[in-house]
């Protein structure tokens, strides 16, 4: 890192991120290749749960990336989960096989995300909140004039019936695993490179990042594009595996919400608190589930109790407590002992 | 994951058990012990409905039914020699289209079924079926027109059909032209149709389809065009009516933006005017009448199900007048459409089992289904005839909603139409529509 060659580190040891996170980073690589295998030895309702909790996953680190290193405090990363179904199946419907056509379909959704962050991100706080709930009510109704969706009816991915039944549920886990490792892989880059820098400077205060010469409209669409296209996957991942596609469940406020609690409950502003927060949101939804509207209630009352008495989220308030971290952004500058 | 499977016949020790994980009941169906410890015995029934949020109206009637199904078969099913137990496992939707789809995924992946089944609105019906199209397990459903499940999910007209495992048994959007024509016959009117359709998939194939076939058969129809669901302000609408001088008053709306329409049209003297108002989508549920309370006496609608109708359901052993007031008795709510409906997904669901002679083998459950033919609580249901591959039509009856002659219910639902439905006989003629009855 140049930062750190830049500043007088007389009198400091310096530690990187991946000094510290090294540990981690070998137990995640293990992760991976246990979970890679998991198809072989787990039984097919442990795969397809597995794939939900990759998409919870996904949903919060990308919601965590926006509003915990950027500030930037959307309501509307829903229109990039339907938006990345909904060209998916258009790529499919003109004769892209399924999987090529997850990946196009987000990376066509990165380049809307880039058209829409030069109006929104001209808007600060609450109004830039509002104004992508507007954006991706907006994106609904246009999705809902092609004539393949059919209003509100919605469509299929047909094609991913060409596939036998175990061979998909194996595919969309493996796709859905690679998908998860290679974005946390990228989002733990961005938070260490000076761009994840630049932008916690803007997140802290914007004018002041903005005089000592970051470029903040640059480095603020480069996260939102990042965190658009990560959604835009989870979108995909999702259709991949349910094959429905309606306009009002893909672009519905309530996908937001999950990643608002998912996100306040792990831990805003940590790599590890989101995921963490996906797991416990994902053991919530089997235990507690099948109790409806009070299990929603419960769900709300629970983000409130966070938002008031633990804002930093369980690992947040734990990683105060304990001191450790296992995954740390940037660089830790520790006193020396005098001698 | 607990599961209860019951080893007694006793319906009172019928036991629900939550299952861990995405609201799974397990309903077990046995006959005696001993019997059926063989799991290749055992038929796994996946039963995927909307039993909570907003659409929970459509399961009012499940336990009852499931309670009788129980009761009809405590000692089982004799298949081709061979003495089958049931086990149902109930889903949850909570009316949300994400949750329907892990419902049905945990059901297929986790419970092992051989057949599933679902009812009620295509939010539910659909994702329930694509989850079964793509995991090859075969899925009966019904009450959601059939071109929303077939045309919904990505079928093309005039190719072949691109399901295998997935069937399904509703009236169409053709079914509402034959049974209007009839059905406002009956009273005299100026034959100028006021049509108020919202922007969404309904609203906009009846623009297409019924439209034209209304203007045929010599009605005048003036469509004050397209509205979003959950608009509060209908004046334009009404105005444009009231110009028009519409005699008959037509409307498919999402339910709850009806009755805001309503008493603004009785507040502007529209209604006062209307001979006929017709709607769907709307107006199937006696509650829904309660709440409009004396603006819904003469309402019509169409009815896919009704407790005169003169078919009997097999899998419950009940006629059509004992479930109306069997239910009546078990839940102390007026019977409404949707119960005959869910009995018939059981009538055909049991009588595919039995012509499959192979329960347990998909595929030959699967060829049963492609090929069933058989009397339902609503009527005969015939999948070698179409309309289109995988789907069989029933029919619809006219209806109005009439104040009771006696207790305990405020509205009494009168049959006035039969001409989608010739076998079941109307048991009153049509009124005109006036406020207060």
């Amino acid at each position: 890192m140049k930062i750190s060659s830049q500043v007088n580190t007389e009198g400091f040891s310096t530690e990187h991120w991946y000094q510290v996170g090294r540990p981690a980073l070998m137990v995640g690589g293990l992760l991976f290749l246990v979970l890679a295998t998991v198809p072989f030895w787990g039984s097919g309702l442990v795969v397809d749960k597995l794939t939900t909790l990759f998409v919870y996953i996904l949903l919060a680190v990308m919601w965590n990336l926006l509003a915990g290193y950027a500030g930037l405090v959307s309501v509307g990363q829903q229109a990039f989960l339907g938006l990345g179904g909904y060209f998916a199946l258009r790529l499919v419907d003109i004769g892209m096989s399924p999987y090529p056509a997850f990946i196009v379909g987000a990376l066509i959704c990165a380049l809307v995300a880039l058209v829409i962050s030069v109006f929104a991100l001209r808007l600060k706080e609450g109004e830039f909140a509002i104004a992508m709930w507007v954006t991706a009510e907006v994106i609904r109704i246009l999705v809902m004039f092609d004539p393949i969706v059919q209003g509100e009816t919605g469509t299929s991915l047909l094609a991913m019936n060409q596939y036998a039944p175990e061979l998909r549920r194996n595919i969309n886990f493996w796709f859905g695993l690679l998908v998860v490792a290679g974005m946390l892989g990228l989002v733990l880059w961005l938070v260490n490179s000076r761009i994840g820098a630049a932008a916690q400077a803007i997140r802290d205060d914007e004018e002041a990042a903005k005089s000592i010469g970051i470029r903040v409209m640059r480095v603020k669409q480069i996260i939102f594009v990042v965190a658009a296209f990560g959604c835009a996957l989870a979108g995909s991942l999702w259709l991949a595996s349910s094959v429905t596609f309606q306009p009002r469940t893909y672009f519905g406020v309530q996908w937001t919400v999950f990643m608002l609690f998912m996100v306040l409950v792990g831990g805003l502003k940590t790599f590890e608190g989101p995921i963490l927060g996906a797991i416990v949101f994902f053991l919530l939804q089997e235990f507690f589930g099948d109790y409806g509207a009070w299990y929603l209630a419960g769900l709300g009352v629970t983000a409130i109790l966070f938002a008031l008495y633990a804002p930093n989220g369980i690992w947040g308030e734990w990683q105060n407590r304990k001191g450790v971290r296992f995954l740390p952004t940037g660089v830790t500058l520790t006193l020396k002992n005098k001698e | 994951m607990s599961k209860n499977t019951l080893i007694r016949s006793s319906v009172s020790r019928r036991q629900f058990i939550k299952g861990a994980s995405g609201g799974i009941v397990s309903l077990g169906l046995l006959g005696s012990s001993s019997l059926f410890a063989n799991p290749d015995n055992v038929i796994r029934i996946g039963y995927v409905m909307p039993r909570s949020g907003p659409l929970s109206s459509f399961s009012q009637g499940d336990d009852f039914l499931l309670k009788q199904v129980h009761k009809q078969l405590a000692n089982g099913l004799n298949i081709n020699g061979v003495q089958y137990a049931l086990e149902f496992f109930l889903g949850d939707t909570q009316s949300s289209t994400i949750r329907a789809s892990q419902v049905a995924s945990d059901l297929i992946n986790g419970k092992n079924i051989d057949l599933m089944l679902t009812s009620s609105t295509p939010e539910t019906v659909n994702p329930v079926a694509d989850a079964c199209e793509a995991a090859g397990v075969p899925c009966l459903s019904t009450t959601a027109p059939w071109e929303s499940f077939y045309y919904g999910r990505g079928a093309k007209p005039g190719q072949p059909s691109p399901f295998k495992w997935t069937y399904h048994f509703c009236f169409g959007v053709a079914d509402f032209a034959k049974l209007y024509i009839d059905q406002w016959s009956k009273v005299k009117t100026n034959n100028r149709v006021g049509m108020l359709l919202p922007n969404d998939a309904d609203g906009n194939s009846i623009r297409h389809l019924l439209i034209p076939d209304l203007e045929k058969a010599g009605y005048t129809v003036i469509d004050a065009g397209p509205y979003e669901d959950g608009a509060s302000d209908f004046s334009q609408q009404i105005n444009l009516f009231k110009k028009e001088n519409c005699e008959i008053f037509n409307t498919f709306p999402f339910p709850p933006d009806f009755p805001v329409f309503w008493r603004q049209a009785a507040q502007k003297g529209y209604a006062q005017r209307v001979k006929i108002s017709q709607l769907a989508k709307a107006g199937l549920f006696p509650a829904e009448l309660n709440s409009l309370g004396r603006l819904g006496y003469g309402l019509a609608a169409g009815a896919y199900w009704h407790k005169d109708f003169p078919f009997a359901s097999g899998s419950t052993g009940l006629s059509s007048q004992q479930i109306a007031s069997g239910f009546e008795k078990s839940t102390g709510k007026q019977w409404d459409q949707q119960v005959g409906a869910t009995a018939s997904l059981f009538d055909a669901a049991i009588e595919a089992l039995i012509q499959s002679n192979a329960p347990k083998d998909k595929v030959a459950l699967v060829m049963a289904i492609t090929k069933l033919r058989t009397e339902t609580a609503v009527g005969i249901i015939d999948f070698t005839k179409g309309p289109v591959p995988n789907c069989a039509t029933t029919g619809l009856v006219g209806v109005q909603w009439v104040k009771a002659q006696q207790g305990p219910w405020e509205f009494a639902l009168n049959i006035v139409s039969n001409a989608d439905h010739p076998l079941v006989k109307v048991t009153n003629t049509m009124t005109p529509y006036r406020i207060g009855g």
